[in-house]
């Protein structure tokens, strides 16, 4: 499959009172319209990720109000919800859209205003992606979910907290050096670990802020793309999707592992690659223990030792595959439903040679990216790649 | 609805005063949440432009089931004002009995509370009440030919009701 | 020599019934108001202190400053100035200024205003008094808790009435207080009708000696009325029935806090012809304030004595928006 990117546009991560959710769908619209060179009116349909807007803004139907306010009216939007997944399951349709033929050009956005309330609603909120009535009953969050999948981890293959400590550390060096981040700090291993705990054993280094952002995308059928000799050319060529436990209870190891792997076997076959062809990946990390675990899916690591590549080199720039060079969710924070979009224009940057100096990775050809949602329950997979020979 | 003291201190200045949104390029007069894209000729070039904020009231409608934020003012009745400077704007309509209200009549803008946030906040808005002032208003050729006493009699019910004050 | 420009004034339209209220709470006696003025659930100080400034504007949009009067404004660590100068577009240059007080503290209001006028020489300055009166159970019964506000626009020139000589008394006394930002005012009535009496006496006399006019020869006399009581005691202190037929208002619809003297004012100056001259009494606190008024032009009048009669409303409505209220005050 190929899917034209014909265009990219992304806010700042960061916490902006300034903006309401409408102003960071506006102006993230506005940006990868104008970046595609499309008017509004050649937007066929308009796919707008959001997990959170009724708990946060008191506003349901945003899609609808996105596509008012962009002036894509006529054409048809629906707002998109899938947990942490949202903002990849909206990029996941509006490849659908394309490779069904129903559709030439559409507008897809992940977008997300989490900090006009108080953290411990936010969490609340937030909580409402898992099973808040029962599970959550007992007092979890979702940080202590993934908690409990950390010390499973360090117990099965007798790993340290230091030892994950590095992939914070890598992580942060990134997100230093990048503009558009919400946490642009370097840190040490020996800060991560006496970062305040969040729950035990996830340390305040190692999980995401809460950050308001929105990133976009216009997508295009091939040809029309092709026909542009003088934009970039970048194609979404797989994208895979899958689900999971709705439980932490009943997430394992092996579950946290086949939610990711199962789809991105078939990206790989769609996209007629293997791991080893992956220049650059951003995996979802809002927690860190996260991206080790995505690094083994991938096939990039064997089990267990995922979180190696950060110590020794190998999932930083110039390592075997760049892992996170935007700073991960754990620097960029974690806008509910535009972390999928924001995995995606990151890539896309990255293959167009258009990323900041000190994270662009040097001829960056195919990027992968991870997205996973909910206790354990989403998985998106999306590999993209820049198509010689065409440019 | 509304959401915590940071998106009040985001959203509470404007409704201090009325205002409308000129597109730039099609000289269209938009209400005031129109603010990105004019939905009539698809400009982005949008001004804010202060309006009078009198008008003719030339629809409404009486809420006996309010949301949360306006529980306790219920029956209350809501408008469609045709401002004088040519654009539609909804609001709350008070100071008259629902059973008064008349569609034509002139109306002006005023401020007054209009809810309390999630926060306790207080939202102040602009609502309208019947204009006393005289009517030396310009205003447009097609608001000229409304007022027909033909139409201004036709707009009134036919067996007018004993005012009941507004106990409530 | 400050004068007054125009002026405005505004009267909520819901009529609470006292009686009902008092009847209610088992209090004995006759009710001392034929009703209270309460502001409606979606109005306060703010509100009411637009319409008032909006008429005593009249399409001045660029005063010199702006100065509010208020004891119950909706926000605090703020200037009720400020925001009514936005919500009534001023210009950017109007400068803010809220003064607090008590309830006399209007005529302080339109003292400064008058110095700022006279100071700047163009432009005039606006002097806006509103209260929202908050009593709960049946205390309200005693303070007459109600609501108004009144504005005036005050010039360098004579205007259509000259500010003529001002004359104060003071005395240290606890009538009507509150502990800091507690809602709801503490009072001992007998103290207030006590020190009303003395210092009217004194500030009025202190204004006859100055003017070596008696205070009988007023057309009117415009005074700040808590109670009923109060503006007996004005009857120890010279005025006479006559002059304060057309002014009273508090048996009508109860105590307006800060706009009561305004009100009152305005209600004298409707009638007021050239020539005359009035008496604005303004009390709070064991402060009397005495301000002479000359009126030089015909008044432009605003029919506020055709605002005091309202819409009843039933003892439930009142309960229902007081006992709201008592939520989330003001």
């Amino acid at each position: 499959m190929r899917v034209g990117v014909l265009g990219i546009g992304k806010t700042p991560h960061k916490i902006q009172h300034d903006k309401s959710l409408r102003d960071l769908i506006v102006d993230a619209g506005r940006l990868a319209m104008d970046d595609a060179g499309v008017e509004a009116r050649a937007v066929q349909a308009y796919y707008l990720g959001n997990a959170g807007c009724t708990g946060f803004c008191f506003e349901n139907s945003v899609a609808l109000m996105g596509a008012d306010h962009l002036g894509l009216v006529p054409s048809p939007a629906v707002r998109v919800e899938a947990a942490c997944g949202t903002g990849a399951w909206a990029l996941h349709l509006g490849c659908v859209a394309i490779l069904s033929g129903l559709y030439d050009t559409v507008l897809v956005m992940g977008a997300e205003k989490m900090n006009d309330l108080a953290t411990v609603e936010g969490t609340s909120i937030i909580a409402q992606a898992a099973d808040s009535k029962e599970e959550y009953f007992s007092g979890l969050t979702f940080p202590s979910g993934v908690a409990l999948t950390m010390r499973k981890y360090m117990q099965v293959y007798g790993r340290s907290e230091e030892d994950l400590a590095h992939v914070s550390v890598k992580n942060h060096h990134y997100g230093a050096r990048n503009p558009y981040a919400h946490l642009r700090f370097e840190c040490t291993v020996d800060e991560v670990m006496r970062s305040a705990k969040v729950a035990d054993p996830l340390k305040l280094y190692e999980v995401c802020p809460m950050t308001d952002a929105a990133s976009a995308m216009v997508l295009c059928r091939e040809e029309i793309l092709r026909d542009q000799p003088e934009r970039p050319q970048v194609y979404v060529t797989a994208t895979s999707m899958g689900s999971g436990t709705w439980y932490a209870a009943s997430d394992t190891l092996d579950d946290a592992f086949a939610l990711l792997a199962k789809p991105a076997e078939k990206a790989y076959a769609m996209a007629g690659i293997g791991p080893t062809d992956v220049d650059v990946a951003e995996i979802y990390n809002s927690f860190a223990i996260q991206e080790p675990l995505g690094i083994e899916s991938l096939g990039f690591a064997e089990r267990g030792e995922g979180w190696r590549g950060a110590l020794d080199g190998s999932t930083w720039i110039d390592g075997e595959v760049g892992v996170n060079l935007s700073g991960g969710l754990l620097c960029k924070g974690h806008p509910l439903g535009a972390t999928g979009t924001s995995q995606a224009v990151d890539l896309v940057e990255q293959l167009r040679g258009t990323a900041p100096e000190g994270i662009q990775r040097k001829d960056a050809e195919i990027g992968m990216s991870a997205c996973r949602g909910g206790p354990g329950a989403v998985a998106a997979i999306h590999v993209y790649q820049r198509l010689e020979g065409e440019a | 609805m509304t959401v915590s003291a940071i998106e009040f201190s985001r959203l509470g200045p404007p409704k201090l005063v009325l205002y409308a949104m000129r597109c730039r390029t099609c000289k269209t007069l938009h209400p005031w949440w129109e603010r990105y894209t004019c939905g009539v000729c698809g400009s982005r070039d949008l001004v804010e432009e202060k309006v009078e904020g009198t008008g003719e009231l030339v629809n409404y409608t009486v809420v006996y089931y309010p949301p949360r934020d306006f529980l306790g003012q219920e029956p209350y009745v809501v408008g469609h004002i045709e401002l004088d400077e040519g654009v539609l704007v909804p609001a709350p309509v008070v100071g008259i009995a629902p059973d008064d209200v008349e569609v034509g009549s002139r109306v002006r803008s005023t401020l007054r509370r209009m809810k309390l946030g999630h926060e306790g906040d207080i939202y102040y808005s602009q609502k309208f009440v019947l204009d006393d002032d005289p009517p030396k208003r310009r205003r447009s050729p097609a608001q000229a030919a409304k007022k027909t006493p033909a139409k201004a009699a036709a707009t009134r019910r036919s067996s007018p009701r004993p005012r009941r004050g507004s106990a409530r | 020599m400050a004068g007054l420009l125009r002026y405005g004034a505004y009267l909520p339209r819901p009529r609470a019934p006292l009686g009902e209220i008092q009847s209610f709470y088992g209090r004995p006696g006759r009710p001392r108001a034929r009703a209270l003025a309460t502001p409606a659930l979606d109005e306060d100080a703010l509100t009411m202190g637009f319409e008032a400034a909006r008429e005593a504007l009249g399409g001045e949009r660029a005063p010199r400053a702006i100065v509010s009067v208020t004891q119950s404004p909706p926000f605090g660590l703020r200037k009720m100035s400020a925001t009514l100068a936005r919500a009534l577009d001023l210009a950017e240059d109007t400068v803010h200024y809220d003064l607090a007080g008590h309830a006399g503290s209007l005529l302080d209001g339109i003292e400064l205003a008058g110095v700022l006028a006279e100071g700047d020489g163009e432009r005039p300055v606006l002097v806006v008094a509103s209260d929202h009166l908050v009593s709960y159970e049946d205390r309200v019964c005693d303070m007459l808790s109600a609501g108004g506000a009144a504005a005036f626009l005050v010039g360098a020139g004579d205007g259509f009435c000259r500010l003529g000589p001002l004359e104060r008394a003071t005395r240290e006394v606890y009538d009507v207080w509150r502990l800091g930002t507690e809602p709801e005012p503490r009072y001992r009535l007998e103290v207030l009708f006590d020190s009303y009496a003395a210092t009217a006496r004194e500030a009025l006399g202190a204004l006859s000696h100055v003017t070596e006019r008696d205070v009988a020869l007023y057309t009117a006399v415009c005074a700040s009325q808590p109670h009923p009581q109060t503006l007996r005691s004005l009857g120890r202190a010279g005025a006479t029935e006559k002059q304060l037929a057309e002014t009273s208002f508090v048996s009508e619809i109860g105590n307006l806090g800060a706009a009561s003297v305004g009100v009152a004012m305005a209600l004298g100056l409707d009638r007021a012809r050239r020539g005359q001259r009035l008496v604005a009494f303004g009390y709070g606190a064991g402060e009397g304030i005495a301000q002479e008024l000359e009126v030089v032009a015909k008044p432009p009048a605003i029919g506020t004595a055709g605002r005091i009669p309202g819409d009843p409303i039933t003892i439930g409505t009142y309960y229902r928006w007081t006992r709201g209220r008592q939520q989330v005050p003001h």
